[in-house]
């Protein structure tokens, strides 16, 4: 399977504070999109825009911080496709593949430019940079989440729900239903 | 047998199988699942989606801590839902309004050694401090949590963490947390368990060992955990008024086997340590106070899971007492937990602070998540007792944020600049002047197994 799409690139120690702050908690989904990279540096405006296929590249230690899921469904709502990291926090990680978001680790990934097309061959493991003519190894997925993934989400795989549609397809939960 | 960590140890205690072959995840059965009004909201609707009923609701420790109480609409109508949910679901009410879930469940005879404890919340981790396993997780594996009574996870390595020395009467668990982080850096025991080994003459009193526990997340710790002695055996027994363990968990005080292999060790001298504040953005500057440069403070905040203890407090009326807070600067005060909040009341601690300009809120994690009570504007500098300095996390993301012991965001409060905090006490004051804290007990052990 290969994902590819256009980088978005963040750095080191991104926690989820500033990736999605908690004012922006909340049961509805508008609230929770429009609070994405909203305390991000230099990342409001690109937070608000359309983020349709875009991959998140970032440093190590990617979404340290708070365990609020509102954080990892806001890449969901903001339509990213997946995540590559030098390494990832650890609860985050497992909420966004919770989700049915892929998000691997890249251990040797150096610092790309902004906006750089690329590729996730998640079958072979690789990321791939065609204009740097790079081609990375990506740290093996444990089986586990390789099944998560396959089948669109935890709550899926364990039978206890239907798997999410992906990116920028998400339905928008408005408040009370 | 191969020698185990006491992580290692605590989870295959309760292993049960691999979840899909060739993994090292396993499903792991739970003992207590802790939740409060805000993560667990995220997960109703899909949880009723599943059209099943939780797996056991006398193990869910379920805490109302965020929106308490309301300060907007929306809130309450989150609050309202969970309320619901856990009426809808048979699932005890007593902890609600009562404080932050997290000292709530060290308070409670429910939370015992040798105990799987997952919640739905990071700071999860701190009741590791009792020898559990105990670790944050986000509402989906929660939902799953409820509906089968496992969560999936490997079993960690472990980094071993030697405390030895003799703590001074002026340094606290934050200080020593932020020791901690300072030496492995926020992403340094990602996928690893800390275990905690106090050495110290005298013990770390068990309110610290909470602080220490409830920061190991912030170096990306899957969780951390106290190796259980005197003075977790002191804390127990002054808790339960001597009731022992519940019904299960008789024999099940766990150490870590002689031997057990460590990914690293750190030694950590608390006798050579200096009062330390994790300068604002990130735990990746954390310096002495006495080197960080003294800005003046806007705000003081002492509260939250890490920093709103009786011991936190007490320490912030050592500094206070027959003192005024530097004018302008606002302290505000949130109790832990109502127990707390109530000994303060009981001992003085109260009076001490309000007449030093405190402003007192009900128990909640308020400030600390940016939530209610105590934001911070652009510019703004707060010094606070809390385990995140992150950008926005309080307020204004041009807001700054230290992180400290209450000891010196209580000094910062009386002086009005970020400051050593043994600058502004003679040696009774160092020495504490609250002999007896008469409720949420914190003893030091006379000497540590």
């Amino acid at each position: 399977m290969k994902i590819q799409g256009k980088a978005l690139i963040m750095g080191d120690n991104v926690n989820t504070d500033v990736l999605h702050p908690s004012r922006f908690f909340s049961l509805d989904d508008r609230t929770v999109r429009s609070g994405f990279l909203q305390a991000a540096a230099g990342y409001e405006q690109v937070g608000g825009s359309d983020l349709s296929g875009r991959v998140v590249v970032a440093g190590d230690n990617f979404g340290c911080g708070s365990s609020r899921e509102t954080g990892a469904r806001a890449f969901l709502l903001a339509g990213v496709r997946a995540v590559v990291a030098r390494s990832l926090a650890r609860i985050f990680s497992r909420n966004v593949r919770n989700l049915g978001l892929a998000a691997v680790e890249c251990p040797a990934l150096p610092t790309l430019p902004q906006d750089v097309e690329v590729v996730l061959d998640l079958t072979r493991g690789r990321l791939i940079v065609p204009t740097l003519s790079l081609d990375l190894a990506l740290t093996p997925l444990d089986p586990f989440w390789v099944a998560v993934h396959q089948a669109g989400g935890l709550l899926p795989l364990l039978g206890l729900d239907e798997p999410a549609p992906r990116g920028a397809s998400l339905p928008i939960y408005q408040g009370t239903p | 047998m191969t020698p185990r960590t006491l992580t290692e140890k605590l989870l295959r205690r309760n292993v049960a199988a691999p979840i899909v072959a060739g993994s090292d995840m396993f499903r792991i059965p739970v003992d207590l699942v802790l939740g409060h009004d805000a993560t667990i909201a995220l997960l109703i609707e899909r949880f009723k989606r599943a059209g099943r009923r939780i797996w056991d609701p006398a193990r869910c420790f379920f805490a109302a801590d965020h929106f308490t109480p309301p300060s907007t609409p929306e809130r309450a109508d989150i609050l309202r839902r969970y309320l619901t949910f856990m009426k809808e679901q048979a699932v005890p009410a007593d902890l609600a309004f009562r404080g932050i879930s997290h000292q709530l469940l060290v308070e409670d005879r429910r939370c015992q050694p040798g105990m799987v404890i997952c919640g739905a919340d990071s700071h999860t981790v701190m009741a590791g401090a009792l020898g559990s396993f105990a670790c944050g997780m986000g509402s989906t594996d929660i939902l799953a949590l409820l509906l089968t009574g496992e969560v999936v996870l490997s079993v960690p390595e472990s980094i071993r963490i030697d405390f030895v020395g003799t703590l001074p009467d002026w340094l606290f668990g934050k200080d020593l947390a932020l020791e901690i982080i300072r030496q492995l850096g926020e992403g340094g025991a990602v996928d690893r368990a800390l275990e905690y080994h106090d050495l110290t003459t005298g013990g770390i009193p068990m309110e610290s060992r909470l602080a220490i526990a409830n920061m190991s997340v912030e170096a990306g710790a899957t969780n951390g955990v106290f190796v259980p002695d005197a003075t977790l055996r002191r804390y127990l027994e002054q808790r339960d008024g001597g009731a022992g363990p519940l019904p299960g968990f008789e024999g099940s005080w766990v150490i870590p086997d002689d031997g057990a292999p460590y990914v690293r060790r750190l030694r950590i001298d608390v006798g050579a340590l200096r009062p330390l504040v994790a300068l604002p953005g990130d735990l990746s500057r954390i310096v002495a106070a006495e080197d960080a440069e003294p800005r003046a403070v806007d705000q003081v905040f002492i509260g939250s899971c890490a920093g709103g203890r009786l011991e936190d407090l007490e320490a912030a009326a050592r500094v206070l007492r027959g003192r005024r807070v530097a004018p302008g600067v606002r302290l505000v005060v949130t109790p832990a937990s109502q127990a707390v909040f109530q000994a303060c009341l009981r001992n003085g601690i109260f009076d001490v602070l309000s007449e030093a300009g405190a402003m007192i809120t009900n128990s909640s994690c308020g400030a600390c998540g940016g939530i209610d009570k105590g934001l911070i504007g652009a510019g703004e500098v707060c010094v606070s007792t809390s385990n995140r300095n992150f950008r926005g996390r309080m307020g204004s993301p041009d807001g700054l944020i230290y992180l400290a012991s209450s000891l010196t965001a209580a000094a910062a409060a009386l002086t009005g600049t970020i400051c050593d905090p043994r600058r502004v006490l003679d040696e009774a004051q160092l020495a504490g002047f609250f002999p007896t804290p008469t409720a949420a007990p914190a003893p030091r052990a006379e000497k540590v197994a």
